[in-house]
C-alpha cells in the first residue's frame, strides 16, 4: 500500500551548517520581532524581510542559476522554510512565488517569461497572488466562470475573483480561468501571467477577515486586456498545470505550523514546573511535530526526485491541519489565562490571534473534506 | 524500498499465515512448522551484525521484517527473536538459535555470588515466554548493563495472555546465571524497554495497513442502499482518516528504526510508539465501524489484527509511560528553544 508509506528523506540531507546560517541571520533581523507578530506566521508582509532573505540565496533556492536561482535541493529549501517558519518570520512577500509560482513559470512558461520574470522571484523582488476561488466556484474549482475571450493581440478577460490573498499588494497573479468550451469538465480551463501594477481595468477591493485584518481581496475583471503573451503554459492545458502545482501547495512545512508561535508561548510558559499531566500533553504534541516534520521532509524528498506526491501531500495537509487547529485546545487544557486580542502579555495576545486564525487552516489550500475525497479516491474507492 | 529479504518475508508469510492458523494460535496451539520456515529463511538473524553471523542487511531494513510480520498477524516470537539475537550478539554470547524473546529486565536483581552471577526477580508479561526457548532481557549489575539469556524451562512461568489470545506469561526468575548467560554491554542500548516499543511500533503501522485494505475491500464490496458503502462520503472519509493515521505510524515506526543504535533513538522511538498507540485507537475503531456486525465476529479475520494493535499500546511502556518521559525531555531540554529540541531529536546527527 503505497500511498502509507513515506520513504525517509536521503542521508545526509540534515543541512546543519544550513541551519545554523538560517538561525544566527534570523536571530539578528527578528530580535525586536514580539511574539504576537510571530503569530501571523507565514502571512506576515514585509518586502525589505523577503529582499535581504534572497541576498543571503534563501529566495528561489531550487530555480536554476541561469534564472537567478541557486540550483539547490528541495530538501535545502525545506530547512529553510521550516527555520523561517518556527521563527514567525513575515514572509509572505515571497511565499507564493517561491512555492509555487515560480517552478509554475519554470516548468510551463515561454523562456521570455522565465528570463522577464524568475529572476526578480529569486531577488525576493515579486509578491504573487492565487487567483483561482471565486463566488461560485471554490472547491469546484472546474465551475470557474471568469473566462478570457481570444482577440487581436490577446485576451479580454471578465469575471470575479475572491480570497485573493495579498492582491492588494502583489505584483503578479496567476489567473485560472476558462478560455473555451469543452465536453470534458476539466478541459477549456487556462492560466494567464498577470501583471497587476501594470494592467487597467482590475479592481480590487479588500475583504476583512474574521480577526478583523485585510488579507484577502476580492478583484474584478472588467474587459480586461491581457497580451497574449500573458498566456501561461498550453492553452486548455489549464486544469493539469494547476493539480500539479498543487503538490506544491500542499506539501510544505506552512501546513502544519501555522500555530507555532502558541506553541512556543506555551512551553514557555509550562518550563517552569510542569505537572505530569502537562507533561504528557507536551509530549503527545512533541511526538506529532517529529512525525509531521517527517512526513513532510519525504515529501521534500520526493519532489526532489521528480515525483508527483500530490496524494502523499494530501495526507499531509490533513494531518497538519489537525495539528495546528488543536494547539488552541491545547494550551486552554493546560493553563489558566484568558485570550486576550493585542494584550499586553505575550502569551495571552497570541492565544487570541491564533484561535481567530485556525478556522481557515483547514479552509486555505483545499479544504479538509476535498482532500479526504483525494485520498479516499487514492485508496481506490468511488 | 527494494528489499530481497522484505519480498522472502512477504511471500512466506502470505503463503502460511492464514485466518486458521491465527485462530489456532489464539486458543493456544503453537505453529510449529511455520517457525521452522521462518528459521530456515534465516529471518530470525537478519538484525544480527555480519560480523557476528548474520548477513549485513541494514537494521532499518531487517527492522522491516517486523511491519510485515504486522501485516500478516504473525503469531509467533518473530520480532523478540530478532531483537534478542542483536543483543546476544552485541554483548558477544553465543546465539543458542529457536524461538526467543524479551522482557523488561528492570525488576531483576543480579548479584555476584563467588564465580557465578546470581539472577532473581519477577518478570510479567514476557511475550510468548511460555512458547520460547529463552528470555533475553538486560538489567544493571554493578552501574553496567549486562544482557541476560535466561532458560525458560528453569524458571516458573505462569501463563496469561494479551487481548489477541498470544502468550503473556509471568515468568519467576532465581537462577545461577553461567557464563553463556550473562555477559556485559560493551556499548549501552537504552535498555529492552526502546527496543520492545520499536518493534511494537513497527508491528502496529504493519497490522494498520492490513486493516486498512480489509476495509477498503469491504467497503467496495458490502452493497447497501443499491451501491457499495464506499461509495457514501461518510465511509470515505473515516478510510481517509484511517490512512493518514496509518501513513503517519508507518513514518514515525520507520524513523526511529532509522535511528537504531544512534543517539536519537531514546526520543524517536518514544514519538513512534505514541504515535502509534493514538493511531491504533482510531484506526481500530473506524474499522469496526465501517465492517459493522460482521468485523464484530470471530468469524472475521479483523479482531486478530485490531486486538493486536490495541494489546501492543501497552506493552514496552503504554502510551501515557512515553507521553510523560517524551514530555519531560522537551520541557527540560538544554536546548535554546523546543523548536530546536525538535530538529535536533530526529537530527541524523543528533544530539539529543
Ligand atoms: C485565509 C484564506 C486564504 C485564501 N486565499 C486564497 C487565495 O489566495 N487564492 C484563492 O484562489 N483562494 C483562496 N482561498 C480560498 C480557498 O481556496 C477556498 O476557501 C476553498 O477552496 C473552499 O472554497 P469555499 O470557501 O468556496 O467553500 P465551499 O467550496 O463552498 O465549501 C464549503 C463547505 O462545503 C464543503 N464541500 C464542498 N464540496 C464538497 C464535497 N464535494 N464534498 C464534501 N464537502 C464539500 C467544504 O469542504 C466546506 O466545508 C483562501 C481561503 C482562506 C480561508
Amino acid at each position: 500500500m503505497t500511498l502509507t508509506a513515506f520513504p525517509p528523506p536521503p542521508p545526509g540531507t540534515d543541512y546543519d551548517d544550513l541551519r545554523q546560517e538560517v538561525r544566527a541571520f534570523l536571530a539578528k533581523e527578528l530580535a525586536d520581532f514580539p511574539p504576537e507578530k510571530r503569530a501571523e506566521s507565514w502571512n506576515g508582509f514585509s518586502r525589505d524581510f523577503s529582499r535581504k532573505l534572497a541576498q543571503r540565496g534563501w529566495v528561489g533556492m531550487t530555480f536554476p542559476k541561469e534564472y537567478g536561482g541557486h540550483a539547490r535541493s528541495a530538501l535545502e529549501r525545506y530547512v529553510v522554510s521550516e527555520e523561517l517558519l518556527a521563527a514567525g518570520a513575515p514572509v509572505i512577500s515571497h511565499w507564493i512565488a517561491d512555492r509555487q509560482s515560480g517552478p509554475l513559470i519554470l516548468a510551463k512558461g515561454t523562456d521570455d517569461q522565465k528570463r522577464r520574470i524568475v529572476p526578480r522571484i529569486a531577488a525576493g523582488e515579486l509578491c504573487f497572488c492565487i487567483g483561482m476561488s471565486e463566488p461560485d466556484s471554490g472547491s469546484d474549482l472546474a465551475a470557474t466562470r471568469t473566462v478570457a475571450t481570444e482577440v487581436e493581440g490577446g485576451f479580454r478577460i471578465n469575471g470575479t475573483k475572491v480570497w485573493t490573498t495579498y492582491a492588494h499588494v502583489a505584483d503578479y497573479m496567476i489567473l485560472f480561468c476558462r478560455t473555451g468550451k469543452s465536453d470534458d469538465r476539466h478541459g477549456g480551463m487556462s492560466q494567464f501571467l498577470v501583471d497587476l501594477k501594470a494592467t487597467d481595468n482590475i479592481q480590487i477591493s479588500p475583504i476583512i477577515d474574521l480577526g478583523g485584518e485585510h488579507h484577502f481581496n476580492q478583484v474584478v475583471f472588467d474587459n480586461t486586456f491581457l497580451p497574449s503573451d500573458a498566456l501561461l503554459g498550453e492553452k486548455g492545458e489549464g486544469w493539469s498545470q494547476v493539480m500539479s502545482e498543487l503538490a506544491f501547495e500542499r506539501s510544505g512545512p506552512e501546513r502544519f505550523l501555522s500555530s507555532f508561535a502558541l506553541i512556543e508561548e506555551l512551553i514557555r510558559l509550562l518550563r517552569e514546573d510542569a505537572t505530569e499531566a502537562q507533561q504528557a500533553e507536551i509530549g503527545r504534541l512533541s511526538a506529532h511535530l517529529m512525525v509531521l516534520r517527517q512526513m513532510s521532509r519525504s515529501v521534500a524528498g520526493m519532489l526532489n526526485e521528480g515525483k508527483n506526491p500530490s496524494l502523499q501531500a494530501a495526507i499531509v495537509k490533513d494531518l497538519g491541519a489537525l495539528f495546528e487547529q488543536d494547539i488552541p485546545r491545547l494550551a486552554r487544557s493546560l493553563v489558566t489565562r484568558p485570550a486576550v486580542p493585542g494584550g499586553r502579555d505575550s502569551y495571552a495576545a497570541v492565544l487570541a490571534y491564533t484561535e481567530l486564525a485556525v478556522p481557515s487552516f483547514s479552509l486555505r489550500g483545499g479544504t479538509r473534506e476535498i482532500l479526504r475525497g483525494i485520498i479516499a479516491r487514492g485508496l481506490g474507492l468511488r | 524500498m527494494e528489499s530481497m529479504i522484505h519480498d522472502m518475508a512477504e511471500r512466506l508469510l502470505r503463503d502460511h499465515v492464514t485466518h486458521r492458523l491465527r485462530a489456532a494460535a489464539a486458543s493456544g496451539q503453537r505453529p510449529e512448522a511455520l517457525w521452522t520456515r521462518i528459521e530456515e529463511a534465516g529471518l530470525a538473524m537478519a538484525l544480527v551484525p555480519e560480523a557476528a553471523g548474520g548477513f549485513g542487511v541494514p537494521p532499518a531494513e531487517a527492522l522491516g521484517l517486523v511491519r510485515i510480520a504486522g501485516a500478516h498477524g504473525l503469531p509467533l516470537p518473530l520480532a523478540e527473536t530478532l531483537i534478542a539475537n542483536a543483543m546476544l550478539a552485541r554483548a558477544d554470547l553465543p546465539l543458542p538459535g529457536g524461538r526467543l524473546t524479551i522482557a523488561e529486565g528492570e525488576a531483576l536483581r543480579l548479584e555476584r555470588r563467588g564465580a557465578t552471577i546470581h539472577a532473581r526477580g519477577h518478570l510479567t508479561l514476557v511475550p510468548f515466554a511460555r512458547w520460547a526457548d529463552r528470555i533475553v532481557t538486560i538489567a544493571v549489575l554493578g552501574g553496567d548493563d549486562h544482557v541476560l539469556s535466561l532458560p525458560v524451562k528453569e524458571l516458573t512461568v505462569d501463563p496469561a495472555q494479551d487481548l489477541a489470545g498470544m502468550p503473556r506469561d509471568d515468568a519467576e526468575v532465581d537462577l545461577a546465571l553461567t557464563e553463556a548467560d550473562v555477559a556485559p554491554l560493551a556499548r549501552p542500548i537504552g535498555g529492552m524497554r526502546g527496543l520492545g516499543a520499536l518493534v511494537r511500533s513497527l508491528a502496529t503501522a504493519g497490522a494498520m495497513e492490513t486493516i486498512l485494505e480489509m476495509s477498503v475491500q469491504y467497503a467496495n464490496d458490502r452493497v447497501q442502499f443499491g451501491r457499495p458503502i464506499g461509495k457514501f462520503q461518510a465511509i470515505q472519509h473515516n478510510l481517509a482518516t484511517m490512512a493518514g493515521e496509518t501513513a503517519a505510524s508507518r513514518t514515525a515506526a520507520e524513523m526511529a528504526a532509522g535511528s537504531y543504535d544512534t543517539p536519537a533513538f531514546a526520543l524517536t522511538v518514544a514519538a513512534a510508539k505514541i504515535r502509534a498507540g493514538e493511531a491504533a485507537e482510531k484506526v481500530g475503531a473506524l474499522a469496526h465501524q465501517i465492517h459493522g456486525a460482521i468485523g464484530y465476529t470471530q468469524e472475521h479475520s479483523l479482531h486478530h489484527f485490531t486486538k493486536r494493535i490495541w494489546s501492543w499500546r501497552d506493552e514496552f511502556g503504554t502510551e501515557l509511560d512515553w507521553t510523560r518521559k517524551l514530555g519531560r525531555f522537551a520541557l527540560s531540554n538544554p536546548h535554546d528553544t523546543f523548536w530546536h529540541f525538535i530538529t535536533d531529536s530526529t537530527a541524523q546527527g543528533a544530539r539529543a
